[in-house]
């Protein structure tokens, strides 16, 4: 929470709102706009692919560790600056060592699996479906986690009037991939992610495979038309999440979570994250409408006891490599058109402290996943080194490509949305040939 | 051992008065008609005016350069009040408590309006013995110290400090003083898995403690807390490497705000003030000189002089006159002002109301009580909109007015994960956000709550005792939701289709359970 920030006020939204949706609110009061405005300027995007992708986006929360997750194993200056933390290269006899991607950047074990290099995240980097981003970030120097998360989940930084997140945004300028879905996207968190706000017919849904109202089968209805009409008149924004929490309740009575058989006999890890990328699969296939999730993965704030051999970061690297591998070789790699993409608010400090940790930092890595992906290769912007001249206030690697690139250009060739001054206002993106 | 809910002997009987005013509300055929006629209109949100406004001729894409004119949402924050939530007593007893029962709103009738803040506000002298001698017996282990809790059960403390945090919001009768040790549970947020028992000390000797003293006191309690340190990893910071972790949160999170000036090179600097503020043995806080960084310092303008190592233990004062900066900078009683007017009023407070509340701020050396004496008045209550219950408060709410007696705290203790607020388990430093638009979509699980809590009627968990509601007619059931749930300010509306509902089946123990169900997922019930 940034308290001093007024980013609710949504005083200049307000005054934007065009007279003839301020006439069609204002009987009930103003504030019934929470749902996105469909303001005369906003067009539907026309050239969207009938078999676009739903995308699956994940906030890595805490700040983490890119030089970790991805090691730039061939820069010397990233084994002098962590003499307690750094992972032993490809071609060392050490147990704990990398595993070589491309002569530059390794994987730790926790991303791969073990030292073979044949799990975790390395089936999808080899068949060219996972790309790595590196030296990657917001431009926005800010290292406080709130402030960076929001700018990154909002998609411009510091505007406290913009309140809404960039895949909000995506799926409130785009038509529905089915019209008549109750829900077309979800925030696996007991409360709806910045990044989703705005989206229209949208829901937290922190457990998708208990969603009911509960009580006798026999008064269910009654009850349910009960919630309706008392929420009738609701204020914005509880009337429409009740009016499509009673829509959704319906629907995911229809889902059989708990029958789901994985394809390729994949066993999801029973973690949170692992969890709720099952169930955003079991959604995914069944079909139902949805066009988004956003799922967190915490435990990146590694200020100490960093350990990303064996210790609290390898678990954490584990549980996300292992997750996304289950996904993978379950959605993705059978077929069904997914995008999915992985952020962070910074990435640490180059140089470690004096607790095995490393402090706030710049640049980081993302991950993007999918058929339509061109993966299989780290891409980075001119490698901006880790020497002490070549980091970013002398303490931390340098951001060389905006998040935002990537993501324009998932939300532009995958997403079928050419709204992109809309989705990431006053950013013109560069296309660095993210998407096939 | 099972445990009735206290009642409350000091408080008096419902007057007539209350409940003739309450019927005279209700009845009023003004607010039912606004009420009504205002349910016709398409709403903004409805998927048929979604559909109707997609259908509309829309122009040309704009150019990027015109990107900043797109509006997108408006964010709601400022949801108006229920016509019936017209009394000045009922607003007030709805921000200072955990729930405005009828009990509580004839408790402020008897005591006015200022009587009634006054003596929510002198806390020590609510005899609170009832609860806090089940506290006492129920969860003894959170008034030990932590060399004690260093060998307990980590899982028992921890539900033993969730379920004791639960049982006094929901039954205490210092009300506002409970409303205030969450708000700074949350402004000095600590997860227990990370601290673990160093946590039990922290809310008894620095958050329970200081909830309505002076905030510096609050402060610099909490930067001598064990628990503190080791959450924000203090105690790993030392002169040769500092760690800038809590360097960087108490003045972003706990005094400055994040735009209250100061720069990446202050928190640099704090850090190095910092070090050797750490903890030793089992959750003792210590200055330790020999990792202390003895080079002159400058935090936020204020230099701090390079001192031999000889200083030793004196050399706590170096960080100890940064926290006097740091409680008397003109950003910390504007960020503390701020937080404050949104925790108990405003979301979205006005630039009026910020200045006055850190004049008082300034003028009190930090007087928690008189800021939030000076919040609760009757004019600004009037024009505040209403907030939404966080899934806490929510729970809370619902003991309140159920009632309950209660065998097994952890069966709500359990309901409040479901609901998506365990406590003491947010792993960031900001807390549990409290904003509308983050709780208003997780509406689901409130109704599933509300449909199992109606229900509990077991002597092994928890009984929800029906006999009252069911002893006269559907109306006078109904008249008792009203009275025990909304304080006698139950919307038109609802009480209209709840008396609908009571009556569409037989009058009996479940469709009166059943009532209470909806009662609790009402709208009304979800804002205060």
């Amino acid at each position: 929470m940034n308290e001093e920030h007024p980013d609710d006020c949504g005083c200049q939204e307000y005054n934007e709102l065009s007279r003839r949706q301020f006439l069609t609110t204002s009987a009930v009061g103003a504030s019934a706009a929470f749902f996105p405005a469909w303001l005369p300027k906003i067009v539907m995007s026309k050239a969207y692919a009938s078999n676009r992708d739903v995308i699956v986006s994940i906030f890595m929360r805490g700040g983490a560790d890119g030089l970790s997750l991805c090691v730039p194993f061939a820069d010397p200056n990233y084994y002098t600056s962590r003499s307690s933390i750094a992972i032993p290269r490809p071609d060392s006899t050490s147990t704990a060592k990398g595993v070589n991607l491309d002569g530059f950047f390794m994987f730790p074990q926790a991303m791969t699996g073990g030292a073979a290099g044949t799990g975790g995240l390395m089936p999808a980097f080899q068949a060219q479906d996972l790309l790595v981003v590196h030296a990657t970030g917001q431009l926005n120097n800010s290292r406080s986690h709130f402030d960076a998360q929001r700018y990154m989940e909002v998609g411009k930084p510091v505007d406290p009037t913009l309140v809404t997140g960039w895949l909000g945004r995506h799926l409130a300028s785009i038509p529905p991939l089915n019209p008549t879905a109750p829900l077309r996207a979800l925030g696996v968190a007991s409360g709806l992610q910045k990044t989703l706000v705005g989206a229209p017919k949208t829901l937290p849904i922190a457990d998708p495979t208990n969603y009911s109202i509960g009580g006798s089968a026999t008064t269910q209805a009654q009850r349910l038309a009960f919630m309706q009409s008392d929420y009738a008149a609701a204020e914005e924004p509880l009337h429409s999440a009740a009016l499509d929490a009673t829509n959704t309740v319906n629907l995911l009575k229809t889902v059989n979570f708990t029958g789901y058989k994985p394809a390729n006999a994949v066993v999801y890890p029973t973690s949170s994250f692992g969890r709720a990328l099952r169930s955003v699969a079991v959604l995914i296939k069944s079909d139902v409408g949805i066009e988004a999730a956003q799922v967190d993965i915490g435990g990146w704030d590694t200020h100490s006891g960093q350990d990303p051999i064996a210790g609290s970061m390898f678990k954490t690297m584990q549980d996300f490599s292992n997750s996304l591998a289950a996904f993978y070789a379950d959605v993705i790699s059978t077929g069904y058109n997914v995008t999915l993409v992985a952020v962070s608010e910074f990435g640490r400090n180059v140089r470690e402290n004096g607790s095995q940790g490393t402090d706030h930092g710049r640049g980081t890595v993302m991950f993007a996943m999918g058929k339509g992906i061109s993966g299989g290769r780290v891409l980075t912007k001119n490698w901006p080194g880790l020497a002490r001249e070549q980091q970013d206030s002398g303490q931390d690697l340098k951001v060389t490509v905006d998040y935002k690139d990537i993501l324009a250009e998932i939300v532009q060739n995958r997403l079928g949305n050419s709204n992109l001054g809309f989705v990431f206002p006053t950013w013109t993106p560069t296309m660095l040939g993210v998407t096939r | 051992m099972a445990t009735s809910s206290p009642t409350t002997p000091e408080s008096p009987a419902p007057s007539d008065a209350t409940t003739n005013e309450a019927r005279r509300s209700r009845r009023s055929f003004v607010f039912f008609g606004a009420l009504a006629a205002s349910a016709l209109l398409p709403k903004a949100g409805s998927a048929q005016g979604r559909e109707k406004r997609r259908k509309q001729p829309v122009a040309e894409p704009a150019s990027d350069s015109t990107t900043s004119e797109f509006a997108t949402v408006r964010q709601n924050e400022s949801a108006a009040a229920f016509a019936e939530w017209d009394s000045t007593l009922g607003r007030v007893v709805r921000r200072a408590s955990y729930g405005a029962t009828a009990a509580e709103v004839a408790k402020a009738n008897q005591l006015g309006f200022q009587g009634y803040i006054n003596y929510q506000l002198n806390y020590t002298r609510i005899n609170d013995d009832v609860v806090e001698n089940a506290v006492a017996q129920r969860w003894p282990l959170i008034s030990q110290s932590s060399d004690a809790l260093f060998s307990a059960d980590s899982g028992t403390l921890r539900s033993q400090l969730q379920e004791a945090t639960i049982y006094r919001a929901a039954f205490s009768q210092r009300q506002l003083y409970h409303r205030m040790v969450e708000f700074w549970s949350d402004h000095f947020n600590q997860d227990y898995d990370k601290v673990g028992y160093l946590l039990a000390a922290d809310q008894r000797d620095v958050i329970r403690k200081y909830a309505l003293g002076k905030f510096p006191d609050l402060l610099k309690a909490s930067a001598h807390s064990a628990s503190m340190m080791v959450y924000l990893d203090q105690n790993a910071s030392r002169n040769t490497a500092p760690n800038q972790n809590y360097a960087r949160e108490i003045m972003e999170l706990h005094t400055l705000g994040v735009d209250g000036g100061y720069t990446q090179n202050d928190v640099a600097e704090l850090s190095r003030v910092l070090t050797g503020w750490t903890v030793q043995g089992r959750g003792t806080f210590v200055f330790n000189p020999a990792i202390h960084d003895w080079g002159a310092k400058t935090v936020l303008g204020v230099t701090i002089p390079a001192s031999p190592a000889s200083t030793g233990a004196a050399g706590i004062n170096e960080g100890e006159k940064m926290l006097d900066v740091l409680v008397n900078h003109p950003s910390t009683a504007r960020f503390i002002s701020t937080k404050m007017l949104r925790w108990l009023l405003d979301p979205n407070p006005s630039e009026t109301q910020i200045s006055a509340i850190a004049s008082v701020y300034k003028a009190t050396g930090g007087d928690i009580k008189a800021m939030v004496r000076a919040i609760l008045n009757d004019a600004w209550l009037a024009a505040a909109p209403m907030k939404l219950k966080r899934p806490f408060h929510f729970l809370a709410s619902s003991l309140r007015s159920t009632m309950p007696t209660i065998t097994t705290m952890s069966t709500y203790n359990n309901q409040l994960n479901n609901l998506g607020q365990p406590l003491f388990s947010w792993d960031t430093p900001d807390g549990y956000p409290d904003k509308v638009e983050y709780w208003a979509g997780n509406i689901v699980p409130r109704w599933n709550y509300a449909n199992v809590a109606s229900t509990f009627n077991s002597q092994t968990t928890v009984i929800v005792d029906t006999t009252a509601y069911r002893a006269g007619s559907p109306d006078a059931a109904v008249d008792l939701i009203d009275q025990n749930f909304f304080g006698g300010e139950m919307p038109a509306a609802t009480r209209t289709a709840l008396l609908t509902y009571v009556k569409a089946g037989t009058f009996n123990d479940t469709r009166v359970r059943e009532a209470i169900g909806l009662a609790i997922s009402a709208n009304a019930f979800q804002w205060y």
